[in-house]
């Protein structure tokens, strides 16, 4: 479905990708961990195609995202949805019109046939009763779900999803991965995510990859993934302040 | 450094401001050839390229809302040029050229310099911090996200709305500056309102119009496309929408000011009264 190959990208001196490479099977939830900072966000920008690569090869299905002309890589935007670490709402539109504005403007349906699709996508994320608030009037968690539903509209095989359980409690954080994996499950749809909040990640994922200086370092189904032997994994998921992370921090600092 | 040539280093410095200033005005010349493509492209495929509700929306708030501001402003303006004027032609005997020399002088001039300024100012900047901040709360790449075209979505109906209006809105300038000339000719100069009109009338040739209906276009276009596109390139959260929106007016303003100029050259060298 997704294959990034050898990909690499810098901003400025700073090397974010180096020679990264995944590739994500059809109908599967693939996690994304890693450090703040470390790229994880500019892998969704990647494959969404908003953001060029300085080197290697990023495919989209039979796509490949780089070489894409505007209008085609605009058409094939349509078969993907993005769920943005802050939501990403039009603010001066209401819930209804932001979760209508991929029909209204990307799709031939009549007004009432959209406000029909409206109204079941809100009603999955549970937010039907909210159609008429702006999203300064919504909560974190709503904003979240009303970006998923938006995500949804034009019903995508492949979910990208920027940290979607960043800032929220625990309880809604919860709420949100268990809709994420009921609405993958139930339309078939393929979903890479990226986090490093731990319980979420595990939660959701059906495989899962850790992102390290640049690379993959380690790629595993979950239960393999948390008893991995890498120093940086294992230092990653057990939280300790000990270990190659912070080492490979304070060499750069001192290289500085 | 502390070796270097003074004059190399001034010269350096015009350098890069001059490489800076035409990198500049060729992406603003890009932006509104892709904005022009996107918009198009939409039409050849037989799709409204955005929703007359929001062109509507952005004409009332361009247009509409801005008929206040700029008829006051023209009026005062009329006023004080027809009394300078009147005072000093006075002594000559030839005060009935007043009407004239206002009516030219806006119609050709002032009218389409005074409303382009004052829309920079007015709608250049809101237009500038109203996308400056959908690009950094990433609404912008949410759009383009979605398999939208970001330039004919959100700035093909800003441009158009501001090009569309402008002629209208130097109309209401120029129709209250002459307006502001009559009440001075008629209450210190003793020309009757319809003496006045036959005045203007006579010095007005279509030309002036003319030229000053492809002047406020020129504007319209210069003002919205350079608004916008300070507004996408925002770059550093709130203090960056800030920033921006001062360049834009005040890139905007300058860039009204100086095709003026190299309009009337143009205009003066190969169209001769």
């Amino acid at each position: 479905m997704v294959e990034l190959r050898d990909v690499r990208i810098q901003f400025e001196e700073k090397k974010v990708l180096d020679g990264f490479s995944l590739k994500v099977d059809p109908q599967e939830r693939l996690v994304i961990m890693g450090q703040t900072g470390s790229g994880k966000s500019t892998i969704l920008r990647l494959i969404l195609g908003t953001l060029q690569p300085s080197g290697g090869s990023i495919f989209f299905k039979q796509f490949e995202i780089t070489k894409l002309q505007r209008r085609k890589l605009q058409q094939v935007r349509r078969h993907i949805g993005m769920v943005y670490q802050y939501s990403a709402l039009l603010s001066s539109r209401d819930v209804r019109d932001n979760v209508a504005l991929p029909l209204e403007e990307l799709t031939d349906k009549s007004r009432s046939e959209i406000d029909k699709i409206v109204d079941e996508k809100l009603d999955l994320v549970g937010m039907k009763d909210s159609k008429d608030l702006l999203p300064s009037e919504l909560s974190g968690g709503m904003r979240k779900r009303v970006s998923i539903a938006r995500s949804l509209v034009l019903e995508p095989e492949l979910i990208l999803l920027d940290e979607p359980s960043a800032g929220l409690d625990p309880v809604i954080a919860s709420v949100i991965d268990e809709l994420i994996i009921s609405l993958t499950e139930k339309s078939n749809v393929t979903s890479i995510t990226v986090t490093h909040e731990m319980d979420s990640a595990f939660r959701i994922a059906t495989r899962m990859a850790m992102l390290y200086q640049g690379k993959v370092i380690e790629e595993a189904e979950p239960e393999k993934f948390k008893e991995s032997e890498n120093p940086v994994v294992a230092q990653f998921l057990s939280g300790s302040t000990e270990g190659p992370i912070l080492e490979d921090s304070q060499d750069a600092i001192a290289k500085k | 450094m502390a070796n270097a040539n003074p004059p190399v280093v001034v010269a350096q410095e015009i350098g890069q401001v001059g490489r800076n200033f035409l990198r500049e005005v060729g992406s603003v010349f890009w932006f509104i050839a892709h904005t022009f493509e996107e918009t198009l492209e939409r039409i050849q495929h037989g799709r409204v390229p955005f929703r007359a509700a929001s062109f509507f929306r952005h004409t009332e708030r361009a247009g509409v809302d801005s008929v206040p501001l700029v008829g006051l402003v023209s009026f005062f303006l009329g006023l004080t040029m027809a009394l300078l004027t009147g005072y000093q032609l006075q002594r000559f005997g030839t005060e009935r050229l007043i009407p004239g020399l206002v009516a030219i002088g806006f119609t050709r001039e002032l009218g389409p310099l005074i409303t382009g300024i004052m829309l920079a100012a007015r709608i250049g900047a809101a237009f500038t911090a109203e996308l400056g901040t959908m690009q950094v709360s990433e609404e912008v790449e949410a759009i383009e996200a979605m398999g939208i075209g970001p330039l004919r979505f959100l700035v093909a109906p800003r441009i158009l709305a501001l090009f569309l209006l402008m002629p209208c809105l130097s109309t209401v300038s120029n129709m209250a500056a002459i307006f502001a000339s009559s009440l001075v000719c008629k209450a210190y100069f003793s020309i009757a309102f319809v003496y006045f009109l036959d005045l203007v009338k006579d010095a007005l040739l279509i030309r002036d119009i003319v030229t000053g209906v492809l002047k406020s276009l020129l504007f319209g276009l210069l003002i919205g496309a350079i608004a916008c596109y300070r507004g996408l390139t925002v770059k550093g959260g709130a203090a960056g929408v800030g920033t921006s929106t001062t360049s834009s007016v005040v890139t905007a303003i300058t860039a009204v000011i100086g095709f003026d100029t190299l309009y009337n050259i143009v205009y003066t060298v190969f169209f001769p009264a």
